[in-house]
């Protein structure tokens, strides 16, 4: 349960979270999956937004 | 069995060379041996030979005559990073990685400059409102394979590389060399101009493509702005750096003072001023990003109109490296000034948008012109051993920007154009000729001298929108069709019902399941039954208008290239015919209604087609015995010059 709503895992990768979780010292599985998702969502946010994307292109001439 | 022992004796062969003097590191056969390469960005041979027959280019004549001209095949596609790496490295885009201008991310399907990519660095400190990183950012160079000079530079000969394209970031390597097309501005953008007026341009959606525009009020005759540079990352949310700068006009004359915090400049109205140097403050007193820029006082009066160049790395102490050693870009400013470090300098974007007239264009060219100009006979006087390769942009830029005043096919002429503009391109090359004849009298007849371009030109009348056919039949599918030309970026495509997309110039990717996030065609037999299917309905594509074939040919890529990076390559590689390309909108994902439109935008000369329409150009002063010679011969060429094999992985052989 994540913020009232379910999402479903493939029971191999459930039981690996809960595995890993554990070894890497979570509280709980909500916990581990909820740090993994901020991770990579802090990862996408890091990079450029599409219109950073268009402006760097657009000086080449070559695009509009 | 038979590869071990080959193998085997290529390590014998290898061993060996390392006893041969010459090619011990720091040893050379060849000490006296020169080798100058200029590079005309996208000369033409048709225009060429024209001119040349016309006894309008003597000094190349000359040199044709004495030794070769031949027209040098191109890369596929026919566009300066790929051609240039095939130049640099000996092979073909298989090999070095380089596709198109723009490449995509397959996992989030976002476009890139092929040539680098930036990355902020990876661990950061909060205190207040200050990010301080505690790793460095990197930028890195995507292009594959080692280049000629790093080779040559193994075995002793000393070589200096100018403004080479797809270089930036510049390998790491002994060899003075200077980054080109690919550079940056200080913004990390490839060329950002900013225009001050208070009159608002024409402009889509709000905004100038490849510039900034800034409505000012004009107060008791004086105008208060910021030149803006830089995100300060070492401020959270990471605001702008910027200098403010002021300008008083005189009322009564058509003069105007630029204030800035440092220097105030003068100027007249139609006047530009020197290179300036602009220091953004990111933490006080610890960390400055410097740039400079040239200031354009277009209009006084009855309006304001102040263009400024995209703001430059300061050679002095450019924020990025720009040069092998780092101190390299700094020499050749103590020795001909400021000069435009980023790469094609020529400001084609305003131009475009109305900013620049075609007068305004060419004086800025001219000045761009001046500075490669500078630096050549610079280098030219260091010139005296090993090898110079020298690069000019101004053949390419031009041209492009030109075309449609002296060919009257295109949909953008006008007479108007053609009297006041209609020999620009002919007597640019003409300039190259006193250019090349610069050379010829400094160098010694030891020197081997090879005048070459990467690609020729071609009008570009007509716009094909790749993605619009593919949405046509049935390859696209897009979430709400009743909002066709709305987004881009595929913003609206149903990657779930959507087999195959254009992005960049000439690339076409299939929808690969496992490959792209949401893909839905199988690698293997699905992959390759579709890829036919396509090459063959591209190259029966007939325009409505004109009758003409738009696709000269559709290149599979397992055709055409080799080397460890195929499989990053588009699957197909679309080849136009003469007097078409890619469209504006759709090399970036978007889809116009109509399928092919006339191009009227002054951008009116091209070489994004098919490679056999738009050959460049090859002359030596040596007797060249390849028939046909290609763009990957130039580096094993080279290396022949100075009695240096050629690497494993190029697929180019010498030309003599």
């Amino acid at each position: 349960m994540f913020g009232g709503s379910k999402i479903k895992l493939d029971s191999e990768l459930l039981k690996k979270v809960k595995k890993y979780s554990d070894i890497a010292g979570y509280s709980s599985v909500e916990e581990f999956i909820t740090h993994a998702i901020e991770k990579e969502l802090a990862a996408l946010e890091d990079s450029d937004s599409e219109e950073e994307i268009k402006k760097k292109l657009q000086g080449l001439g070559y695009i509009s | 069995m038979l590869r071990k022992v080959t193998v085997i004796f290529t390590v014998l062969i290898v061993l060996s060379l390392q006893f041969v003097p010459g090619c011990k590191k720091g040893e050379t056969t060849s000490v006296d041996k020169k080798v100058l390469i200029i590079g005309f960005d996208g000369m033409d041979p048709v225009i060429l030979q024209k001119l040349i027959d016309e006894g309008k280019m003597p000094t190349f004549k000359k040199l044709a005559e004495e030794g070769t001209f031949k027209p040098l095949q191109t890369s596929m596609p026919p566009q300066s990073p790929v051609a240039w790496s095939n130049f640099i490295t000996g092979m073909n885009p298989g090999g070095h990685g380089i596709f198109d201008f723009i490449h995509r991310d397959p996992q989030t399907l976002m476009p890139y400059l092929s040539t680098s990519k930036a990355e902020e660095p990876k661990k950061k400190i909060s205190i207040g409102n200050w990010v301080i990183p505690l790793s460095a950012g990197k930028v890195e160079l995507l292009r594959h394979g080692k280049s000629f000079w790093e080779i040559l530079e193994d075995k002793g000969i000393p070589c200096t590389v100018y403004m080479i394209p797809a270089n930036f970031p510049p390998v790491e390597c002994e060899a003075r060399t200077l980054s080109g097309m690919g550079t940056p501005d200080i913004l990390g953008t490839y060329g950002t101009y900013s225009y001050y007026s208070n009159v608002r341009p024409e402009m889509k959606n709000d905004e100038l493509s490849g510039g900034r525009f800034y409505e000012v009020n004009v107060a008791d005759g004086r105008v208060d702005a910021s030149l803006v540079g830089p995100k300060n990352t070492f401020k959270k949310d990471a605001p702008d750096a910027s200098v403010n700068f002021s300008v008083l006009i005189d009322p009564q004359n058509s003069v105007g003072k630029i204030v800035l915090p440092d220097k105030e400049i003068f100027l007249k109205e139609g006047e530009w001023s020197e290179w300036t140097r602009v220091e953004f403050k990111l933490i006080p007193y610890l960390q400055n990003v410097s740039g400079i820029c040239r200031f354009y006082l277009k209009e006084t009066h009855p309006d304001f109109k102040l263009y400024v160049t995209p703001i430059n790395l300061n050679p002095e102490d450019p924020a990025l490296p720009i040069s092998t050693p780092s101190g390299f870009s700094k020499e050749i400013y103590e020795n001909i000034g400021y000069f435009y470090t980023q790469g094609m300098p020529e400001d084609t974007k305003a131009l475009t948008a109305g900013i620049f007239t075609d007068g305004d264009f060419l004086t800025q060219a001219t000045m761009a012109f001046q500075g490669e100009l500078d630096g050549y006979r610079y280098m030219l006087s260091q010139f005296d051993k090993g090898l110079l390769f020298f690069y000019f942009s101004s053949t390419d830029q031009q041209s492009h920007m030109f075309w449609r005043n002296h060919d009257s096919s295109s949909p953008a002429f006008k007479e108007e154009g053609f009297d006041k503009y209609g020999d620009v391109i002919e007597k640019l090359y003409q300039r190259m000729d006193i250019v090349l004849g610069e050379a010829i009298k400094k160098v010694d007849d030891k020197t081997s001298i090879y005048v070459m371009s990467d690609h020729g030109f071609a009008p570009f009348n007509w716009s094909f929108n790749l993605n619009t056919w593919l949405l046509d039949n049935g390859y696209i599918s897009l979430i709400d069709p009743s909002k066709q030309e709305e987004g881009e970026l595929f913003a609206n495509v149903d990657w779930q019902r959507t087999k195959a997309y254009g992005l960049g110039l000439n690339g076409l990717y299939i929808n690969i399941s496992g490959r792209e996030p949401e893909g839905i065609v199988s690698q293997g037999e699905e992959r390759e039954k579709l890829v036919n299917e396509l090459v063959e309905k591209l190259e029966n594509i007939v325009d409505p208008k004109t009758g003409k074939k738009v696709i000269r040919k559709a290149y599979k890529r397992e055709d055409i290239y080799s080397g460890k990076y195929v499989e990053q390559a588009p699957d197909i590689i679309v080849g136009f015919d003469r007097g078409y390309r890619i469209s504006w909108e759709s090399s970036l994902g978007k889809f116009p209604k109509e399928l092919v439109a006339d191009n009227k935008d002054p951008w009116s000369g091209d070489h994004c087609m098919a490679y056999d329409v738009v050959p460049g150009i090859l002359l030596t002063n040596r007797k060249i015995k390849t028939e046909n010679p290609a763009l990957y011969d130039m580096a094993p060429t080279i290396l022949a010059e100075f009695g240096v094999d050629k690497e494993s992985d190029m697929v180019g052989s010498s030309i003599f």
